[in-house]
Order: structure tokens, then sequence, then C-alpha cells
């Protein structure tokens, strides 16, 4: 009472202070309060974050492409199906003006077992062969720069994010489809939900191991070709003249193009989205009623208060903010230990399940206007009886 | 005279909630939303060993035969099927079934887009699957060219209509029909074909077999069987039993997979959330009476009675929010299963645990609200 007097006391009219002190005067309780909005909220955080993770760990291969245009089939759904085309329409995409490189990118996620040093069963891998005299196919430090190494017999690169059970990291020799392969380097790019591990090795490698295969690395079918444009042509121009010149059965995308194909993809038939819609609902529910049930008991038990300043001629529409300003700052005060508490949650899930959970910006301005939201939606439904309050019938 | 006390804290806790309704509603919906959130997330958190084991729950088989290298049901490896011949004569074997995987590809004659689908090759007669629309739509499988596709092969591979022709890895085939399975997680779409068709189409021979399922006779002890195969066969195959094979899935779909990790973690963000709510709203309601707490102390009543008094009243809200709950969860379920194809099923004993959990969550954070009734002073609170 006393806090409140103050405060109207030094800032007639003023709408926070009375918020604020409201806020601040009973500290239990106000620990309490933001600890039940904060899970609420963490709740959120963490459905939001899984939903973006799964979409970033899903794309991190393509993201990581190293080109301006890829050439592929036209009849590929997704980048991570095998769906080939002839190795001599690289000729051709190489002769189309404008083209300043363009260089092979064979892959595999279905046919190459690694032997893992742990449990010494083979385990599916995802393979990507690279022609090493070529300029290189990915961004990635550790496959960029250690192209070269994989010019000699039986090397491959291996993610050093990969599932521990296939024992990559640190691995210096294994067996691929049953083969001696020596471990020549590692990279982190992480797994996704198809592939536990990735293995990087030259193109010559990747036919020797290709089962079945009799074929020599020339004659191998190319998975993407990967094309970087003469400085000074537009990407848009030489795509035009790349779709012109290549039969019809190829299809030639920019890298947005690339990743917004496979994100398309992942995002109508994986049922990530509304899985996580649905986790991201049910903490907006939590999160209203606690934040209701907050605000509720805080305001039957300062009715007396709120009916007296009715009864010394303070309006209703003044009650009303101060109740919002309120429920903001609670809300508030539930999501700053949140937003904290969220970072070492994100940090424990990237370490165990090997997810790329980033806090960032977006994250951080939706679940923050979502917060406000059930706040402030909470506190619109407590105000009624702030309203109905009747000074003549509360004493 | 204990009976008589609690008797007395009852009624005294139900006469509290009776006493304010709106806020004993508002306590209701609080426990109410906790125990709904902790079951939604279970029900993902279960939801993903389930789609695991989908198939192997419609498939006819006492004992499995697999490679050693076995990882989960699409990756299974295979082994030389004259171990599943020498299985056959193995006492208390009825019948041993190869049962064939395949990855294929599956495109519109007519061009388009080339599917993943994943193969499955058997022989009909043997009636593998306990699937109504495979066992009745025998003859049609065992027409050359021709498949039955599952019904929840996803939308994008187009109309699954009988005489629909379509290519698997180039070969030209005939839908005969559709079968009620559910693809579990073999991928977006599965296809069955009787093993001729199937061996025509992968080029795969019949000696490589990836599954064995062995049925026994009646009365023969599966345990016992099971010791007999792993006698009986070479080190290169294991044996599971269908409780071993639960376990082996269970533990690769929870274990290996970031999916299993990803609702593992939801469902214990959950049940920390729930035990917030639970608090909050025991605590919100102990504090309001705790002029009448104290009231009652200066009376007479022991600390042990108000701890009862406030035990039964969480028990009561617990109990009386529960049922809505799991209701509304069932609901809820339903609406996963048609949106996101998971088969989330809410079985007894996961309806008993989240129960159990949230009897003993709001036990525990009654407990934690108590601390200011126990130290209620009659002459601090008026």
């Amino acid at each position: 009472m006393a806090a409140l007097d103050l405060s109207l006391r030094l800032v007639p009219g003023a709408t926070v202070p009375l918020a604020w002190r409201n806020l601040v005067a009973d500290k239990w309780r106000l620990l309490r309060s933001s600890a039940g909005i904060a899970f609420a909220v963490l709740l959120m955080l963490v459905q939001l974050g899984f939903e973006r993770a799964f979409f970033d760990a899903s794309l991190a291969a393509v993201r990581q492409l190293d080109g301006d245009l890829f050439v592929m089939n036209a009849s590929k759904y997704r980048f991570g199906a095998r769906d080939p085309f002839a190795h001599r329409e690289l000729g051709a995409i190489r002769a189309v003006s404008g083209v300043a490189s363009a260089a092979p990118l064979y892959a595999d996620w279905q046919d190459f077992f690694w032997t893992s040093p742990i449990d010494g069963k083979p385990h599916l891998v995802r393979i990507f062969a690279v022609d090493p005299d070529q300029p290189p196919v990915f961004l990635l430090s550790g496959i960029a720069d250690q192209q070269s190494l994989l010019k000699a017999e039986g090397a491959v690169l291996v993610d050093r994010r990969s599932r521990r059970f296939l024992g990559m990291d640190g691995a210096t020799a294994a067996k691929l489809n049953g083969q001696n392969v020596r471990v020549a380097g590692n990279f982190a790019l992480g797994p996704d939900f198809m592939s536990d591990g990735t293995v990087i090795t030259s193109d010559r490698e990747f036919a020797r191991l290709t089962p079945g295969n009799r074929g020599s690395a020339a004659a191998l079918p190319i998975e993407a070709a990967v094309a970087k444009v003469r400085p000074g042509e537009t990407i848009a121009a030489v795509q035009q003249r790349l779709s012109a010149a290549l039969p019809s059965s190829l299809m030639v995308m920019t890298k947005p193009e690339i990743v917004e194909f496979e994100r398309k993809f992942q995002a109508q038939l994986s049922s990530a989205a509304p899985i996580f819609f649905l986790g991201t609902l049910v903490g907006f529910a939590v999160g209203i009623l606690i934040s209701y049930q907050i605000i509720y008991t805080d305001l039957s038990d300062r009715l007396p208060q709120y009916a007296t300043l009715k009864g010394i001629g303070y309006r209703n529409s003044y009650l009303v903010r101060s109740v919002l300003a309120q429920a903001a700052l609670t809300g508030v005060a539930g999501y700053v230990p949140a937003w904290l508490l969220s970072l070492a949650v994100y940090r424990i899930i990237r370490s165990v399940a090997l997810l790329p959970l980033h806090m960032t910006p977006q994250l951080t301005a939706i679940s923050f206007a979502l917060t406000l939201g059930m706040c402030l939606l909470a506190g619109a439904l407590a105000i009624r009886r702030v309203i109905a309050a009747d000074p003549a019938e509360i004493f | 005279m204990i009976l008589r006390r609690l008797r007395v804290s009852a009624e005294l806790a139900w006469r509290i909630l009776i006493h304010e309704k709106g806020r004993t509603a508002l306590a209701l919906a609080g426990v109410f939303i906790a125990i709904l959130l902790v079951f939604i997330e279970l029900g993902f958190f279960v939801a993903v060993p389930q789609g695991g084991m989908l198939v192997y729950d419609h498939m006819r088989f006492d004992l499995l035969l697999t490679s050693t290298d076995y990882q989960f049901q699409a990756q299974p490896w295979q082994f030389a099927r004259d171990r599943l011949t020498r299985a056959a004569s193995v006492a208390g074997v009825a019948k041993a079934t190869p049962l064939y995987f395949a990855g294929g590809s599956w495109q519109d004659p007519g061009g388009g887009v080339k599917l993943d689908v994943f193969l499955l090759g058997f022989d009909p007669a043997a009636r593998p699957f306990a699937v109504a629309e495979l066992e009745n739509q025998r003859n049609m499988l065992e027409q050359p060219g021709t498949i039955l596709v599952d019904d929840t092969t996803r939308t994008i591979f187009g109309p699954l209509q009988a005489g629909r022709e379509i290519q698997i890895d180039g070969r030209r085939m005939t839908i005969g029909g559709a079968y009620h399975l559910g693809t579990g997680f073999l991928g977006i779409g599965v296809a069955a074909m009787d093993e001729a068709n199937f061996f025509r189409v992968t080029g795969r021979r019949a000696d490589a077999v990836n599954l064995g399922l062995i049925e026994l006779a009646p009365g023969a002890d599966s345990g016992i069987v099971a010791a007999a195969l792993r006698q009986a066969l070479p080190g290169d195959v294991e044996i599971f039993t269908r409780q071993t094979l639960a376990a082996q899935e269970d533990s690769y779909w929870t274990t290996r997979t970031s999916v299993g990790l990803i609702f593992g973690s939801g469902l214990i963000v959950a049940l920390i959330v729930g035990l917030m709510v639970l608090y909050q709203t025991l605590a919100t309601q102990i504090a309001r009476h705790l002029p009448q707490f104290a009231t009652l102390k200066a009376i007479g009543y022991t600390d042990g009675h108000l701890t009862a008094v406030v035990l039964v009243e969480a028990v009561i809200v617990v109990g009386v929010a529960f049922l809505p709950a799991a209701a509304a969860a069932m609901g809820v379920y339903a609406l996963i299963r048609s949106e996101t194809l998971l088969p989330v099923v809410l079985t007894p004993s996961h309806v008993a645990a989240v129960l159990a959990a949230t009897l003993l969550m709001s036990v525990g954070s009654a407990f934690l609200s108590l601390g200011s009734v126990r130290r209620a002073d009659p002459a601090d609170v008026f």
C-alpha cells in the first residue's frame, strides 16, 4: 500500500509506476509468477527452436554448396534422393557462354555403409564425391581447403559432428562398403534427419567403392553440376542460356532456388511444422493460463485499492492501462530468465542431439511477441474484475 | 482415529474447493492444461518408437531372424536364405518365411519426379502380414507386374487407384489395389509385391533375405526355441523375440535418432512446465486461505492436519482435471494422427503413467507450497 501511494504521489497520472510498484510489491510472488511464465516461454522457445533446427539441419548440406548455378535432373523431388544424369552433359554445361566452371558432385544416400570402429557394424552414411582437380563444390572449411588430400588413394574426409555411434570423430582408418579407407581430414557439417554421418571422397574413390560399379570415374553419372558464373555475367542470364542449351530432362537452379526446393520438400512431406506448431500453441495456452492466474490473483488481492482509486476519481481507462502495463511487465519478468535459460537448454540439446539449435534475433522477436501477446490477453480477460469493482461494495 | 482425521481433512479440503467456485475452476483449468501438455509430449515421444514398430505389429511371427548387423526395420541388412531353411527344421518351429526389402524409384510413365519408394517382397501364400487387404487381394499380388500400395503413401505419388500404370526402377508395373497398414518409418511411400515381381524389379536374388519370420508350433516356448535356433544356426544371424525386438527398435529410435531426442527433451520440458503450473495453482490456492489455516492452527489443528488438507485438495484437483484432460488428449492425438501420420495411440499404461506422474507432481508441489502453511502464525496473519 505504501509503495502504491508513493508512486501515485510522485508521478500522478503515470500508469507504469503503479504497475511497476504492484509488480515488485511482493518479491516472493514476483519470483513465483515470473518462474511460472518463464517455463511457459521456455516451452515455446524450445518448440520454436526445434522447428528452426529441423529445417536448418535438413538444409545444411545444400546451404554449404559453393556455386552460382546448379544443374540436376528435372525428375529430382529433393536434393537428398539419388537421381543422377549422364556425365557427358558436363561438357555441354561448360560449353555454355558465361559459365566459368562446372564441377561435378556425386552423391549417394542409400548404398554406402561405414563400419563403425565403435561397434564394428556397418551403418548407412551419406557420401559426397568431388573431382579434386576441379574448383571446390562445398563452402565448408575442412572440405574446400582439404580437397587436394583426396587425391591420395583410399583417402576420405569425414564429418566430426556425425552421430557418435559412427565413431567418425577421431577415426584415422575405417571401412567403407567393406573396403579400407584412410581418414585424411575432417569437417563439421552435422547429421540431418536422414543421414547420421557424412563422408567425402574423390570421384575415383567413389567409383571404386560404389557397389556393382565397373565403370571408371570419368563415366560416373553426376548428381549435380555446380557451376560458377564468369565475372561480369548475371546469374539469371547464364541460367537462361543453360536451360536453353540443355535437354529438358535437366533443370537449372540458382543457390536460393535449390535451398527453397529442399525447404519446400521438407515442409510438404515432413510432419515437423505441424508438430512444433502444436507444441508452441500448447506453450502459448499454458502461458495464458499461468499469466491469467497470476494477474487474477493479484487483482483480487488489490481489489480494495483499485476500488479506492476509482472512488477518488480515477477513470477505468487509467486502471485498464495500469493492469495491462503490469501484465506486460510480468511477461517481461518471465521472458528474460526464460530466454537466458533457453540458451543453456539449446546448448545441451545441441550437443546431445547434434541439432543446429541456435538463438537468433528472429526467434527472440517471435517468442517475445508471443509472450507479450499471452500476458496482454490474460490481462484483458482478468480486467473485468477491476472494471466491475464498486467502491461502495468492497468495504 | 487416523481415518477419522483423514475424513475431517477431506471434508475441509472439499469445502475450500467448493467455497470459491470461480477460483477452483481456474485451478482445475491450470491442472487440466498441465496434464494435457504432458499427454501431448508423451504422445509424440512414444509415437516415434510406435512408428518404428508399426509394420512389425502387423506381421505374423513369434521370432525374427535377422543378420547380426541388423540396425532397425528399414536397415535390416541381409542373411543367407539357407539359415531360414535350417531354422525351419528346428523343433518347435512351424514355419519360417523370408521377407525382402528394397528401395526403389517410382515415376509416372508420363515423366515427372522420381520418388523414393520402399518395396516389400514376400510370398503371399505364406501370409506374413496380418493385413486384410493384403490377404484378400492375394490373386492380385500373384499377377505379374502388379503391386499393392499402402494407402497412406503420400499424395505426391499421385492417385493410387487400381489399374494405374507406374514405373518402378524403370519397369512398368500396375497398381492392383491399396492396403491399409501405414508407412511407419519405412518411407513416404510403400509398395508390396510378391517375390517373383520383387526379384524382377529389384534384380535381387532369393538367396539374400532381409528378415526371417518364424512362427512357432502350438505350445512351443519362444525362449526355448530361440535358444535352440541360436545353437543350430551359425553366428551370423540374430534371433529376436517380439519383446527383444521391441526393445531394440525402441532404443534405436529413442537414443540414436534426433527424433527421439527431440521428443524426449520436449517431454522433460513438459514435465517441468506441468510441475510449475501445478505448484503455481496450489500455492495460489493455499496463499488465499492462509488466514483460515492460521485460524485452524490457533484452535488446535496440527500441522499434520493441515498437510492432509492440502494434499487432499491437490489430489481432488488432479483427480477432477485428469479425465477431461485424458479425453482432450485423445482428441489431440486423433488430430496428430490425421495431420502427421504419426501413429500416436493412447495405451492404458501411458494413461496410468501420466496419472501417476501428475499425482506425484501435485503431491510434490503441495509439499512445496506447504511451507507457508507451516509458518502460518495466527498472530501474524491478522
